[in-house]
């Protein structure tokens, strides 16, 4: 299969992503009919993550805070059109992601256009790694070290990280997300993998220069 | 799980690399690969990144938003009509 085709959907892989939520199915239908304290039940269920991601995609809570406050308040507007056709979760996580991409656009920063972010010039990607044979990352890496590398990747390549590699959303459920190809989505894993190697590297030999 | 793409006896690293991509999404077992038998740089790459993947778990998420993230979603619903002019959801204890 080439990289940009599509691929059947595996049945339930999103039950194996996402295990049911005791009571989740039963909130959703009541804050669909506008049941205040269901919506709130949802909110409860899913702040950390909705959360989460708009912390890691702009690394400022006041912003993420405020984000997430308005993903909520369009999952209030949208919830009558969710139709269980996937995960609950990937579909909000879907809305956050939007949510994400539209204020890093309104902000004017660079590549978050969703197609150019996507698709970054050559220049921007990681080198192929020919020939370096200095500094082996295993066993070295905390979480505080990853995590500033990883606010340090492009928002294209870290969306796709986090979703990925952190969240562990499949490679169909992301495109879908994005609206981007599937071929895309691994195109932008395996180059957001390859900078993180570099920015972690770049800060070990920093770090033993010292 | 697909088949490893197969790769060519002479492969060398700017090929290898090329299709590491695929050879990750593949989930075939990369120690078994001849380039990696005699190529320490590819080999440490690919431990590198193997790694990487490992460690991205160490960063699901662990802070909440803050309790005024909360009230502010309450204070916005209930200023915000429904198609029809009522609320879309019955204020919180009106229920």
């Amino acid at each position: 299969m080439s990289a940009g085709q599509t691929q059947a959907k595996p049945a339930n892989q999103h039950l194996r992503r996402n295990p049911p939520i005791a009571g989740e199915a039963e909130a959703i239908e009541k804050a669909q009919s506008g049941d205040a304290k269901s919506f709130e039940m949802l909110y409860a269920l899913h702040k950390r993550r909705v959360y989460s991601l708009c912390l890691r995609m702009l690394g400022n809570v006041a912003e993420a805070e405020d984000l997430t406050q308005e993903a909520f308040l369009q999952l209030y507007r949208k919830i009558g059109t969710f139709r269980g056709d996937s995960a609950f979760s990937t579909w909000l996580h879907r809305l956050a992601v939007n949510v994400v991409l539209m204020h890093l656009r309104k902000k004017g920063l660079p590549q978050v256009s969703l197609e150019e972010t996507l698709e970054p010039s050559q220049d921007d990607g990681p080198r192929k790694d020919i020939g370096a044979r200095d500094l082996m990352l295993s066993g070295s890496i905390d979480r505080v070290t990853l995590e500033r590398a990883v606010e340090n990747l492009p928002p294209g390549y870290r969306l796709v990280f986090v979703l990925h590699d952190v969240e562990g959303y499949e490679h169909n459920e992301i495109a879908d997300m994005l609206d981007c190809s599937i071929g895309n989505s691994k195109s932008q894993l395996h180059k957001a993998r390859m900078k993180l190697r570099d920015l972690l590297r770049s800060g070990q030999r920093k770090e033993s220069t010292v | 799980m697909t088949d490893a793409p197969s790769l060519g006896k002479n492969m060398n690293c700017v090929e290898f690399q090329e299709k590491l991509p695929e050879l990750f999404e593949s989930q075939a077992d990369l120690t078994t690969e001849e380039h990696l038998q005699t190529c320490e740089n590819c080999a440490a790459l690919v431990r590198d990144l193997e790694y990487i993947a490992s460690q991205a778990k160490l960063l699901l998420p662990i802070h909440d938003p803050s309790p005024s993230v909360w009230e502010n979603i309450q204070t916005a619903i209930k200023q915000e009509p429904g198609a029809n002019g009522s609320p879309v959801l019955a204020p919180l204890g009106s229920s």
